[in-house]
């Protein structure tokens, strides 16, 4: 009796020690991940002889926030933050049509080789865009996608992954619901519009976050598609500004924080459906 | 219950195909919502990786006319050194920033699964560089590893040698790897973290009243309960690293320097068809790519694909 006592006393103090190593892991891990944005701000806020003082200094003296103006005035950055907007709102809207009518038929609809689509679908599922590129390059040249939003929204309007998404969405769905719309001889589409999609409302905005971040994101697709930097979206437009402002760096800061602000914000709205969105495709 | 109905569809009893019937009606259904995810998938997706076969075994520039060589894209590629550079820091790269980010993932994802306080707000911090755009990431790197940056700031307060990142070919790609690391590792921690939620309490429980330590637990349930998981990570890092190109890309101002230090597959794809002109090259290339991504995935599979019997 007294033993096991002790034994749990022990077990306690050892609990409590490993809490607090543990907490302190995931501080230090949590500021590691923080410092370079935090960075990134403080130099946006300073002026140039100030940034590129050695020993740096953290803390503006005095803050600078007409950086953010000035960049305004130099690149048209007004434009490629509405080509980002643009080009990530119709692509989500895009993805959320076809993505769940696909995701629907794979999951709820009978036709023969459904089998052989849904195999093809998740195959796509192994094929990155970069790598692609070069033969992507061509076919959109030929179908006269270059330079303008056409070739910088089709090539992303549907993702395996979204269909796979809405699959297992529509799948988790009750069969007898829409048996009872088949005996009121309802069609196949009105029981996706108005039975089965309003309820998969959660994996849609799971979906729709996804999408928009990973558009708004994109890199590379702008890089070839676009040549006009009226076209550029935002990442690719501060890329090329850094191409040719690479001293100034307060300024360039600022154009990075102006482009991850925004993302900054939807995501701490919607995390709980993007984490979820993760954890989801992740594991099955 | 799903799969029955599939199976039924896939091979009906009996074909009726009168226009009108419920069967046919409800196959029109089918192929008319999968349609256009069809059409899309094959013209952007499925197409050019076709395509890009195609495409390897002719000598063009966009500009003249193809002509078809047969291999010889390939045996060209073969004796490019700067095609081997690039394999080589290609495999270098997925080697070191794969097993790197899979170990940080875990380990976090299981300090995470402790019940902490502020769980939500430490997911949050770590979920969120795998989110922001590749290229403020890199630009803000840049800034960092700048030669009086605040990165070399910090190693020379702790007596350490701060070299000049970005412009030495030692340390470029080092550099690169460190970035995509800390980029990526939140992700694949919330994934890790869902994995270990999935796993019943009991079995902990039961551990615990065998007077496991904390250390064995993990050896014994965590680690082998988690390998669904772990596969679908290792796997999506290994196709996610094989295909790096916008860090060497922005780092590197397009050129893959300094002295081809950070030239990927990838980005040497890129500059054969937009500075070298020989699509050709570019297409073989990305036939290899293909090949060796697939070899990849298969080998992982057989080492942690199999299912563990419990």
């Amino acid at each position: 009796m007294e033993r096991g006592r002790a034994v749990i006393a022990r077990r306690t103090a050892t609990w409590w020690i490993s809490r607090g190593l543990y907490l302190a892991i995931l501080t230090g891990g949590a500021l590691l991940m923080f410092v370079p944005f935090a960075w990134s701000l403080s130099t946006s806020l300073k002026g140039l002889g100030q940034a590129m003082t050695y020993p740096p200094v953290w803390w503006p003296h005095p803050f600078q926030a007409s950086n953010y103006v000035k960049i305004w005035h130099i690149v048209p950055i007004g434009q490629w933050f509405i080509n980002s907007v643009l080009v990530a709102s119709a692509v989500t809207a895009a993805n959320l049509i076809f993505d769940s009518l696909g995701g629907y038929a794979l999951a709820r609809v009978r036709f023969p080789g459904k089998k052989f689509w849904y195999m093809g679908i998740v195959a796509m599922l192994m094929i990155p865009f970069q790598a692609v590129m070069l033969p992507l390059y061509i076919v959109m040249k030929d179908l006269g996608l270059l330079d303008n939003y056409g070739g910088l929204i089709a090539p992303v309007a549907v993702s395996a992954m979204g269909i796979f998404l809405m699959r297992q969405a529509f799948l988790a769905l009750p069969s007898e619901l829409e048996d009872a719309a088949r005996i009121d001889g309802a069609g196949r589409f009105r029981m996706f519009w108005q039975l089965s999609l309003p309820l998969v409302t959660p994996t849609l905005l799971t979906l729709a976050l996804m999408i928009f971040l990973s558009s708004w994101n994109n890199f590379l697709l702008p890089l070839l598609v676009a040549n006009r930097a009226s076209l550029w979206t935002l990442p690719l437009g501060i890329v090329m500004f850094q191409q040719e402002y690479f001293v100034n760096w307060p300024y360039l800061m600022a154009a990075a924080v102006l482009a991850t602000l925004p993302i900054a914000l939807v995501f701490l709205v919607f995390q709980r459906w993007f984490i979820r969105g993760v954890a989801t495709t992740g594991l099955k | 219950m799903q799969r029955s109905a599939a199976a039924r569809g896939a091979i009906p009893p009996r074909r009726v195909r009168v226009p009108g019937s419920g069967r046919w009606r409800e196959a029109r259904a089918g192929y008319l919502f999968l349609l256009p995810s069809v059409v899309l998938l094959f013209v952007f997706v499925a197409g050019p990786a076709l395509y890009a076969f195609y495409l390897s075994l002719f000598s063009w520039n966009l500009l003249n006319h193809m002509h078809f060589v047969g291999l010889a894209n390939f045996s060209g590629l073969w004796h490019l050194p700067l095609f081997w550079t690039a394999v080589g820091n290609t495999a270098l790269f997925a080697g070191v920033v794969v097993p790197t980010q899979t170990l940080i993932a875990l380990g976090i994802a299981a300090l995470m699964n402790q019940h902490l306080p502020a769980r939500g707000f430490f997911r949050l911090a770590f979920f969120f560089p795998a989110i922001s755009s590749s290229a403020a990431i890199s630009i803000i790197f840049m800034w960092i590893y700048n030669k009086f940056g605040i990165l070399n700031s910090l190693l020379t307060s702790l007596h350490l040698y701060g070299p000049n990142w970005l412009a030495n070919p030692v340390y470029a790609l080092k550099a690169i790897m460190i970035m995509n690391i800390w980029t990526t590792s939140g992700y694949f921690m919330v994934v890790f973290l869902a994995g270990l939620q999935s796993i019943p309490r009991e079995l902990y429980e039961a551990a615990a009243i065998d007077g496991a330590a904390a250390w064995q637990t993990f050896r014994a349930i965590t680690v082998p309960l988690l390998r669904p998981t772990t596969f679908f990570i290792v796997v999506m890092g290994v196709i996610g690293t094989l295909q790096m190109f916008d860090q060497s890309f922005i780092l590197s101002q397009g050129t893959g320097g300094p002295l081809h230090s950070t030239t990927t597959i990838v980005l040497l794809v890129y500059q054969f068809i937009f500075s070298y002109g020989k699509v050709g090259f570019g297409a073989a290339a990305t036939v290899l790519l293909f090949v060796f991504t697939l070899l990849v995935t298969l080998g992982i599979n057989r080492w942690l694909g199999a299912a563990t019997e419990y």
